[in-house]
């Protein structure tokens, strides 16, 4: 029953993933959207990559570019997604199949719909692992019992139907199904959205699990930033198509450069620690159909000035494997402070960015 | 009703009346819209002019048939013209009865269109009734509506048409009656499924709040959201109805003494002149094609376009 | 459920009869009937008594299978009806077997296929059969395979020698198959429609759900998930539809039968009700729908067969 053979050469130098200059372009009848507007990073082994933003953002994109599961009117229009040397954008469907799920596996996101309702949970799950291997239905069968424990489910219940789990089981039924190949990477596309609190620390604590015991890196896509900072070595912060933020994560948590992550930051509530007042970023962003000139946060951004209207920046180094587009970097310790004034977010509903220097001059004497 | 003064129960009357024109109004905004709409689907369109086509005939048939329906053609010799083939004098030929074969399709549209748009009217208004009363009221109406639904799906319908006829007579009207008592069963499902949501907006919600009645709110707020799907099976019912009418007519319970396409198709039949006669048997059959794709398109069509537009509104 | 259906179906056959002209007898006692006959008919039905007495007679008569005596050929109504059954159902159901493999599968093709001229085309196809009055396409193939071309009789079960003495002989013969072909070949032009657009529309539904997605990042082959996953969640909603449908595949099973001369349920049906032959009408028909609502039941069961959320319920 194997039908995925072909033959693949990696190369072991290179990372395991490596994204460059990435764009992924909607054909619509509005005309053509760019999602995903150039975009470049690294997850290596043994690492869990965090990439965070708000919807429609682009991350969503990235994920299903990566695995070629655009849908029928998206393109990978530049740049390329290379796992191991080999560039996924660039292959034939036999070869891209014979990658999927053994090398690199997903995590999609809504478990609640992700699993085809009329089929048997372990049936499922062995369809993926003799699509790959020669063995046997009994061995699936073993395997798929192991997978289960793996993952703290019964394995007793495996031959049970989808609607049968909690959504917290069906999550880890899915986790369950991507490591029946043994992958290297696996995509975690809003991995514990719709899931409760509790159910959701029990998730992300096993995909540490798999990172530590298995070495298996992860990929984590979220809107929620304090998921990521639960379980990321690295992170890319993502803005309209664009990486505005991009590095280590600690580094970047203690020492962020970039005003959107700041404002990031401020808008949600840590896993531990306590639950200070929520300050969130007024406004919406930009239309991908009408972007405006310029660094594409201007128009929400406290601290914007003329310069930023030219051009969106570039990636930067700030430190080491530490990146931020802006153009204000001097600036960052005034940045960081403001930041953390409600006044300096709010003055933005009121008069823009204008008003948000002066306001903030006034705070200083404070 | 005692101690009401004479101005509050203007006032109420004054309240009924603008109630009224506005129910009026918000049919005819909705109308014209859906008329815009509707007018982007190219399909609805050609289905359109279709269906108006042969409106027109059906209007103007009786000045431009060439002869009556049941007279009497006949040959130089004073014989009878049965079975000719179509010649100038006859451009679709005769029937066994010598009959024109053209003076009696172009006749037998009336038939077509009136069943047509009287059925679909019908099903349409008997089907958004029911639909609506059962989705919005809910609970045991909507039950007990339900059930008549699903008991009344285990009735054949040409069968029970059949048995109409048998027992009241064979009319128009009695097929018109079965149409109208058995092909409005989906059209009150689906438009049971509309309300259920709509009812959960937050207009109803407010027009009940502000006290609004029933009547009023299922009216003037659920009516018009609904119209557009009402309108898309009337359009389905309009091919079935013709349908319809026109089986029947062949089974031998149609009115004879009414040229009709169906009836058409039953004398070519009986007379087992079918075999033969392609002039006879082809044109009544294509026009009920044609009349049915043509409705049929209507509706495809515009829901095509209407279901993004659904969509966009949610 | 299903005995709701029935008993009201009878009790309105039972209401509606009585309205045929010559009153409540009529529908019931032959005008060629000798008056001893007459008064046993009279008898049996309570003719003579209140309304609901007699609607208990006839209950009770229909309950015992008793639908009395046809006017036109003297027999029971219920021998005559039993003997038909089985001429209309080898028909139908060998129709409907293969409109709905044909139909569901070519619905998925059509539905893969989405947005592509071949598409347009086949959708431009099932629209204009679909607008074809069933009688009329009887007629013309008929007139082009039959008639014309010579190549498949012109009507009947079975040709004039024919001759069999068990039923098992008679539907599995060569010369009855030979017979079926025209029939069976206009009515699922007539029924592959509805299951054919059905499909397709699903099709499209199911393509966009997350486990499409899911199969499709397992490296599954297309043709894998096009069958197993998409299909098969696709095919759900054809059979609650097939549920609705079969009302009117009986209408198209009466008309076949007439065009055909096909000895079934609903030829009878209509002889009798042309002839005036009231019990026999009756009785035709109340078995059509007791088909009808059968085939409903069947069709519920074998949904809740295929989806396992009915089947087991949920958390």
């Amino acid at each position: 029953m194997r039908q995925a053979n072909a033959d693949l050469d990696f190369d072991d130098d290179a990372p395991l993933l490596d994204v460059t200059d990435l764009e992924v372009t909607y054909r619509t009848r509005s005309g053509d959207l760019v999602a995903v507007d150039h975009i470049d990073f690294t997850v290596n082994e043994n690492e869990i990559f965090g990439l965070v933003g708000e919807s429609g953002c682009g991350k969503s994109t990235v994920a299903q570019a990566m695995l070629g599961l655009l849908p029928s009117n998206g393109d990978v229009s530049a740049g390329s997604v290379e796992f191991r040397g080999i560039d996924l954008t660039d292959l034939e469907k036999r070869e891209l199949d014979t990658l999927r799920w053994e090398h690199v596996s997903l995590i999609s996101q809504g478990a609640m719909n992700s699993l085809n309702p009329v089929l048997r949970i372990s049936n499922q799950i062995i369809e993926a692992i003799q699509a790959h291997r020669d063995v046997s239905k009994e061995q699936a069968r073993e395997r798929t019992a192991e997978l289960f424990e793996m993952v703290g489910l019964d394995p007793a219940r495996m031959d049970d139907y989808p609607h049968q789990f909690s959504g917290g089981m069906k999550q880890r039924a899915y986790i369950a199904m991507s490591l029946a190949l043994d992958p290297d990477l696996i995509v975690a596309d809003e991995p514990t959205t719709a899931l409760d609190v509790i159910v959701q620390d029990q998730i992300l604590k096993r995909l540490k699990e798999l990172r530590d015991e298995l070495g298996i890196s992860v990929i984590i896509i979220s809107h929620d930033i304090s998921v990521i900072a639960e379980t990321c070595n690295r992170l890319g912060v993502m803005y309209s198509g664009k990486l505005m933020e991009y590095g280590d994560l600690r580094d970047i948590f203690a020492n962020p450069y970039n005003p959107y992550t700041l404002g990031l930051q401020n808008a949600f509530p840590t896993l531990r620690g306590d639950q200070s007042d929520l300050i969130s970023i007024p406004g919406s962003p930009p239309d991908i159909a009408a972007l405006p000139d310029g660094c594409r946060f201007r128009e929400r951004c406290p601290f914007a000035t003329m310069e930023c209207d030219t051009e969106h920046p570039p990636l930067e180094e700030v430190a080491e494997d530490h990146y931020s587009a802006c153009y204000h970097h001097e600036k960052v310790e005034t940045m960081r402070t403001d930041a953390q004034r409600r006044r300096t977010w709010e003055a933005l509903r009121e008069g823009g960015a204008a008003t948000t220097r002066a306001a903030t001059a006034e705070d200083a004497d404070d | 009703m005692s101690g009401e003064t004479t101005t509050s129960v203007k006032q109420r009357d004054r309240e009924t009346k603008q109630g009224w024109s506005r129910f009026v109004q918000n049919l005819k905004r909705s109308a014209i819209e859906q008329g815009r709409i509707f007018m982007r689907s190219k399909m609805a369109v050609a289905g359109l002019l279709i269906i108006l086509f042969y409106v027109v005939l059906a209007l103007i048939s009786p000045y431009i048939a060439p002869y009556e329906p049941y007279e009497r053609i006949y040959m130089a010799d004073g014989g009878w013209a049965k079975l000719q083939p179509p010649s100038a004098a006859n451009p679709l030929g005769t029937t066994e009865a010598a009959h024109d074969v053209l003076s009696q399709l172009l006749l037998g549209s009336r038939i077509a269109v009136f069943v047509g748009l009287l059925g679909a009217f019908m099903v349409a208004a008997i089907g958004t009734t029911l639909g609506i009363v059962a989705g919005y009221y809910g609970g045991w109406v909507d039950e007990v509506v339900m059930r008549v639904v699903d008991i009344l799906y285990g009735l054949p319908f040409i069968p029970f048409v059949i048995v109409l006829v048998t027992v009241l007579g064979a009319s128009v009207w009695n097929i018109i009656l079965g149409i109208a008592l058995l092909y409005w069963l989906s059209t009150a499902r689906v438009i049971r499924s509309e309300v259920l949501s709509l009812r959960e907006r937050p207009y109803v919600e407010a027009a009940r709040a502000a006290g609004a009645s029933d009547f009023r709110i299922m009216g003037v707020h659920i009516l018009p959201n609904v119209i557009p799907l009402s309108a898309l099976y009337a359009a389905i019912a309009v091919g079935y109805s013709i349908v319809a009418q026109a089986s029947i007519a062949f089974l031998g319970f149609g009115d004879p003494s009414i040229p009709s396409w169906g009836v058409m198709l039953q004398r070519a039949f009986v007379t087992q002149a079918f075999g033969v006669a392609w002039w006879w048997v082809i044109p009544p059959g294509l026009s009920i094609t044609l009349i049915v794709t043509g409705a049929y398109l209507v509706g495809r069509g515009y829901e095509e376009v209407v279901n993004p537009q659904l969509q966009q509104k949610e | 459920m299903m005995f709701a259906s029935l008993l009201t179906v009878i009790t309105i056959l039972f209401f509606l009869f009585r309205q045929v002209p010559g009153g409540p007898m009529s529908a019931i006692v032959s005008p060629r009937m000798n008056e001893a006959a007459r008064q046993a008919v009279i008898e049996q039905y309570g003719l003579n008594e209140p309304l609901w007495k007699q609607y208990v007679f006839y209950m009770w008569n229909v309950f015992h299978l008793d639908f009395g005596q046809s006017f036109y050929y003297g027999q029971s109504v219920y021998s005559l009806i039993a003997d038909r059954f089985l001429n209309t159902m080898s028909l139908m159901l060998t129709a409907l077997v293969i409109s709905y493999s044909v139909g569901t599968f070519l619905g998925a093709q059509l539905g893969w296929l989405r947005g592509t001229t071949k598409e347009r085309a086949g959708m431009l196809v099932v629209l204009l059969i679909r607008s074809t009055p069933v009688f009329w396409t009887g007629m013309i193939v008929l007139y082009l395979f039959a008639f014309q071309l010579n190549i498949f009789p012109l009507g009947g079960m079975r040709g004039m020698q024919a001759s069999y003495t068990t039923n098992a002989e008679k539907f599995l013969s060569v010369d009855f198959l030979y017979h079926l072909v025209l029939p069976v070949f206009t009515l699922c032009t007539f029924y592959t429609g509805l299951p054919l657009l059905l499909m397709r529309n699903n099709l499209l539904e199911v393509l966009s759900e997350d486990y499409i997605k899911t199969a499709r990042a397992k490296g599954l082959t297309e043709r894998r998930i096009l069958f197993r996953h998409a299909a098969r969640n696709a095919i759900l909603p054809v059979v609650t539809a097939f549920a609705i449908a079969i009302g009117f595949a009986v209408g198209g099973q009466v008309l076949i039968e007439q065009v055909y001369s096909w000895p079934g349920l609903g030829r009878e049906m209509v002889q009798a009700s042309l002839r005036s032959d009231y019990p026999l009408a009756q009785g035709a028909f109340m078995l059509l729908s007791v088909i009808v609502i059968t085939m409903n039941f069947f069709a519920d069961l074998t949904y809740s067969y295929l989806d396992p959320r009915v089947r087991l319920g949920g958390n």
